[in-house]
């Protein structure tokens, strides 16, 4: 997969820092990374460890301080915000952690926003948020307002309105950080289906067992890679833990 | 669009009630402005007009009857001359009615100064009995064409032939004769002549003034009064109501700029985290400041809208002289025009400030991020450790912590608040002052309420006693009242002689101290304002052709003829002239009795021998408004209001916040609103009490600069009542207090897993 010759996002040299109050915080010092089309790759670590700022960065929501990105072999360095808007409009999906859904939109309108912004027409916009509320079980929820639902139904909701445009890429930030154990397992479930049905899936997250859906892990800490697996067996890329260690199921 | 229309349109079902005040208040600011152009234009426009079309006089003198007033058409700069034409001063009668004129006997109708006939038709000699009355006159008189008038103290009657229109002073009642047009056949005592000048340069009238006394004499001239007198008085108060209204709308339009930039402020602040997963979904910067400024724009938009059509369907049926300037200003040319700028200037306006605050919409940074990096807090100070100390309720301390602990912010918060309390508090302030004309005229120069001017038969111990022996009449002071040459010669001014040394007239001294002894007198700001001199200052004038030297030792308020009195007491213009009587007398009343009454009463008793008037209050023509006044308090109410919200939505989020932990340590919901509500009514007080500091000397300067500039002097202002402050303090604090309890009792029992997307 990786000789495909334009990959759909690669990053070289990325870095961030953070100028809060007291001492700069380095988020991301030099990641290089590659993600292909249909690949499912989870970003794992501790956290504070720059892996949010990461996907920040992949998904132009921030603006990295060196280094450059390419979308589908699209250097993006000159996007100005306004741009970066548009790219997310087609092909970039963005799931969060909290925060997700625009607080005073109903449901079916938190979904169809992004499709109206991509110039979708009215009527192909409900039918695919008819199609996708469904798909996800929330047939019924349309006129409800985010506050009216569970965590995991928000969630969900999330995941529709990032889908609704048939993004190529989908950025997943700690989706199931603020879900029980239920929510957890149906996030996964969800994230695994589209993966199947050929979905690119960057995902953020702390937990294993999340991660465990990928089949790309890749290990960050302290605002580096420092591994990288593909977890249907074939040899590590870098030396790494994953190099010492021979992983079996 | 339609993603940024659907976001819209949600917006307004949750917020409906902001939507309602953008409305609301763009239309009570735009009514208010357009009812101020409509009155300014009324104002000056129908004299003007008159002016205009009648080819008017720049300026009139009254001569003595054997002056040679064909002279002053050789004079440089005078274009063209009116008469002279001989007068007759009278006085008519017609159906109980009693009003002192000119009779001026016109032998064909004048080209300059022409009257602009109404109704009826000019002077014919076919009917040598036949006169035109001017239109204010007529009114007075409520005289039409046909009528026949009495000539009061003889067996003479006149028929009306038709009624004029005039640029000349109007008819005012005991001040001002109306003007009659007649054959000079008609005019059949002469008491003078008058001549009108029609100047090639308007602003040469002071020069042309000086030349033609000059020419004539000092001892000839009467009586001069030229164009800008008149205008002034035909502007009168029409003019101070537009102003007021202008003043007031203005300063409303900046107060709800900056509710709208507080409001907007108030709102992204509490949205961070909807306008960050907006652009994370592909919202660009400028669409996320187009949605708020559309939506601002689009009900600014409508209550102008609202404002503009209902001025102009029903504005002309709003009851009294409001109802009439928008009539008449419908009619004049520029109406249209200012119909359609006034409105886009205010929207146009409220649209910069929405942008403003749009601005910051479009810097919200796309990622949703908890701001971890809290606003560092003020440490409790000493005073409010102490307070702690002392036992005093912890939710007090907190909420006056909470309230000033951001300095920036809660000054910027209470300067916006205080600028409606501000405005309202000047608004109280003309209340209570006009209120002032009726409840105690002796503070602003009415002390008399009647005039009473006897007729030649009647002496002075007859009308003395005539007068004392009516039970309401308190005090009859005698006077008299010439019109004297200032030094320059420009103009001619009242000098009146009122009250005797024994029993001084009771004049509204603001500065200096009353006349007492002899050549001592007071002046009016109009007169001090015309010769350009101070309170110490000697002047001399001329009264026919005698010199009368005078120390002015007091400005005294003089809302009569534009503030341009010299009031001395009646013995010393005897000094000069031993022979002197009194022509007119002042009555002070007692308490409750009814002016109108007492002068039918007087009249009944004099039996046709004296013309009694009320004194002409000038707030008469000022109660409408009243209720501008009151309507202009209700929208910067509404304006406070919408202020207070904000604050109060930015104190509640600030708390959300802190609730976790203020839970932690012990207090109660309770105490925790208690907290919320004590934060905001300490806002409130605070803007309160900068707003009253503020506004009551703003409204001194603002009523006592009117004054000063409509001649009748400073000294008129008078703050609302002390009770009433406290009762509007009150009322704002305790309603802000009420206003905040709702919020912040509900922010205090959220579900605590809610606070954790309310860090954002």
């Amino acid at each position: 997969m990786s000789e495909s010759p334009t990959p759909l996002l690669r990053a070289e040299g990325l870095v961030k820092t953070h100028h809060g109050e007291g001492a700069p915080a380095r988020a991301v010092r030099g990641v290089d990374l590659s993600v292909v089309r249909g690949e499912f790759v989870a970003v794992t670590g501790p956290s504070g460890a720059g892996k949010s700022t990461l996907l920040h960065l992949l998904g132009g929501l921030q603006r990295p301080d060196g280094g450059s990105l390419w979308l589908d072999g699209e250097r993006t360095d000159a996007y100005t915000e306004a741009r970066w808007a548009v790219e997310r409009r087609k092909r970039i999906g963005i799931v969060f952690q909290f925060f997700n859904l625009v607080s005073n939109l109903s449901v079916a309108d938190n979904v169809e926003l992004p499709a109206l912004l991509a110039g979708v027409p009215p009527r192909q916009a409900r039918a695919e948020r008819e199609e996708l509320l469904s798909e996800l079980g929330l047939a019924g929820k349309e006129r409800s307002l985010p506050g009216e639902l569970s965590g995991g139904e928000q969630q969900r909701v999330a995941l529709a309105r990032a889908l609704v445009n048939h993004p190529p890429l989908l950025l997943a930030d700690e989706p199931a950080g603020s879900l029980d154990s239920k929510g957890t397992r149906e996030v996964m479930r969800l994230l695994s289906r589209f993966h199947q049905r050929g979905q690119t899936i960057v995902l953020v997250t702390h937990d294993a067992r999340l991660a465990s859906a990928a089949d790309r892990v890749i290990s960050f800490f302290d605002g580096r890679i420092v591994d990288d697996a593909e977890l249907d067996g074939t040899p590590p890329r870098r030396t790494g833990i994953s190099g010492v260690l021979e992983l079996k199921d | 669009m339609r993603a940024t229309l659907r976001w819209a349109h949600s917006d307004l079902r949750t917020h409906r009630g902001e939507a309602l005040f953008m409305v609301l208040a763009t239309a009570g600011i735009v009514g208010s402005l357009l009812l101020a152009t409509a009155l300014f234009g009324y104002a000056t426009n129908p004299w003007q007009r008159i002016f205009t079309q009648s080819h008017g006089a720049h300026v009139w003198i009254h001569t003595a009857r054997d002056a040679d007033a064909a002279k002053l058409a050789g004079l440089g700069g005078v274009e063209s001359v009116a008469g002279p034409y001989a007068t007759e001063a009278a006085t008519l009668t017609s159906r109980g009615t009693r009003a002192s004129v000119e009779l001026r006997g016109t032998p064909r109708a004048p080209s300059v100064g022409r009257p602009l006939i109404t109704s009826g038709r000019w002077l014919t000699p076919a009917q040598p009995d036949g006169v035109v009355l001017e239109s204010r006159l007529a009114r007075a008189l409520l005289a039409e064409p046909g009528d026949l008038l009495t000539v009061a103290g003889t067996a003479r009657t006149l028929t009306v032939v038709g009624i004029a229109d005039s640029a000349e002073p109007r008819y005012s009642p005991g001040e001002q004769p109306g003007l009659v047009w007649a054959l000079p056949s008609a005019v059949r005592d002469p008491g003078g002549q008058v001549t009108g000048l029609r100047l090639t340069d308007p602003e040469d009238t002071d020069y042309a003034v000086q030349r033609s006394v000059t020419v004539l004499g000092a001892g000839a001239v009467s009586e001069v009064s030229t164009w800008k007198q008149a205008r002034a008085e035909a502007q009168g108060d029409n003019r101070l109501l537009g102003q007021v209204l202008g003043l007031f709308g203005l300063g409303a339009l900046v107060a709800a700029g900056f509710a709208v930039h507080g409001a907007i402020g108030t709102r992204i602040r509490g949205h961070l985290r909807d306008i960050s997963v907006l652009k994370a979904i592909g919202f660009t910067p400028g669409q996320v400041v187009r949605i708020f400024l559309l939506q601002h724009v689009a009900y600014a938009l409508l209550g102008a809208l609202a404002a503009a059509t209902l001025t102009q369907g029903l504005g002309s049926r709003i009851p009294g002289r409001l109802g009439d300037a928008v009539g008449v200003w419908q009619g004049l040319p520029g109406h249209t025009v200012v119909l359609f700028t006034v409105p886009v200037g205010a929207v146009l306006f409220i649209a910069a400030t929405t942008w403003l605050a749009a601005w910051r919409a479009g810097r919200v940074p796309p990622v949703p991020v908890p701001r971890s990096a809290a606003p560092a807090g003020g440490r409790l100070t000493g005073v409010a450790r102490g307070a702690l100390g002392l036992r005093l309720p912890p939710a007090l301390v907190l909420g006056w912590h909470n309230a000033f602990t951001r300095r920036t912010r809660a000054l910027a918060t209470v300067a916006r608040l205080a600028l409606p309390l501000l405005l309202i508090v000047v608004a109280m302030s003309a209340w209570t002052t006009i209120d002032r004309f009726h409840s105690r005229p002796q503070e602003v120069g009415l002390a008399g309420a009647l005039t009473v001017r006897p007729d030649g038969d009647l002496g002075d111990t007859a009308a003395r006693s005539l007068l004392e022996r009516d039970p309401q009449v308190a005090d009859a002071y005698p006077g008299v009242e010439v019109a004297a040459l200032v030094p320059g010669q420009t103009a001619t001014i009242a000098l009146r002689g009122l009250g005797t040394r024994a029993a001084p007239y009771p004049f509204a001294v603001a500065e200096g101290r009353p006349a007492r002894g002899p050549d001592e007198a007071v002046a009016g700001q109009g007169l001090l304002d015309l010769l350009d001199v101070r309170v110490g200052d000697w002047v001399r004038m001329t009264v026919g052709d005698q010199p009368q030297i005078l120390h002015i030792v007091g400005r005294s308020i003089e809302p009569e003829n534009a503030g341009r009195v010299i009031s001395t007491s009646l013995d010393t213009l005897r000094e000069n002239d031993p022979h002197l009587r009194p022509t007119l007398y002042q009555l002070r009343l007692r308490p409750g009795a009814d002016p109108h009454e007492v002068a039918d009463e007087l009249a009944e008793a004099a039996r046709g021998h004296v013309d009694v008037h009320p004194v002409t209050n000038p707030a008469d023509g000022l109660s409408p408004l009243r209720g501008v006044v009151v309507g202009l308090i209700a929208v910067l109410a509404l304006i406070g209001i919408v202020e207070l919200l904000s604050a109060i939505g930015g104190t509640v989020r600030e708390g959300e916040r802190d609730l976790l932990a203020l839970k932690a340590i012990g207090l109660s919901p309770r105490q925790i609103t208690a907290i919320t509500v004590t934060a905001t009514a300490c806002t409130a007080l605070a803007a309160v009490g900068v707003g009253t500091a503020l506004g009551i000397p703003l409204a001194h300067w603002l009523i006592d600069a009117q004054g000063r500039s409509s001649g009748i002097g400073a000294g008129l202002a008078q703050g609302p009542s002390p009770v009433l402050l406290l009762l509007f303090g009150a009322a704002a604090v305790l309603g802000a207090a009420a206003l905040a309890a709702l919020p912040a009792a509900r922010a205090a029992r959220r579900r605590l897993a809610d606070t954790l997307s309310a860090v954002a």
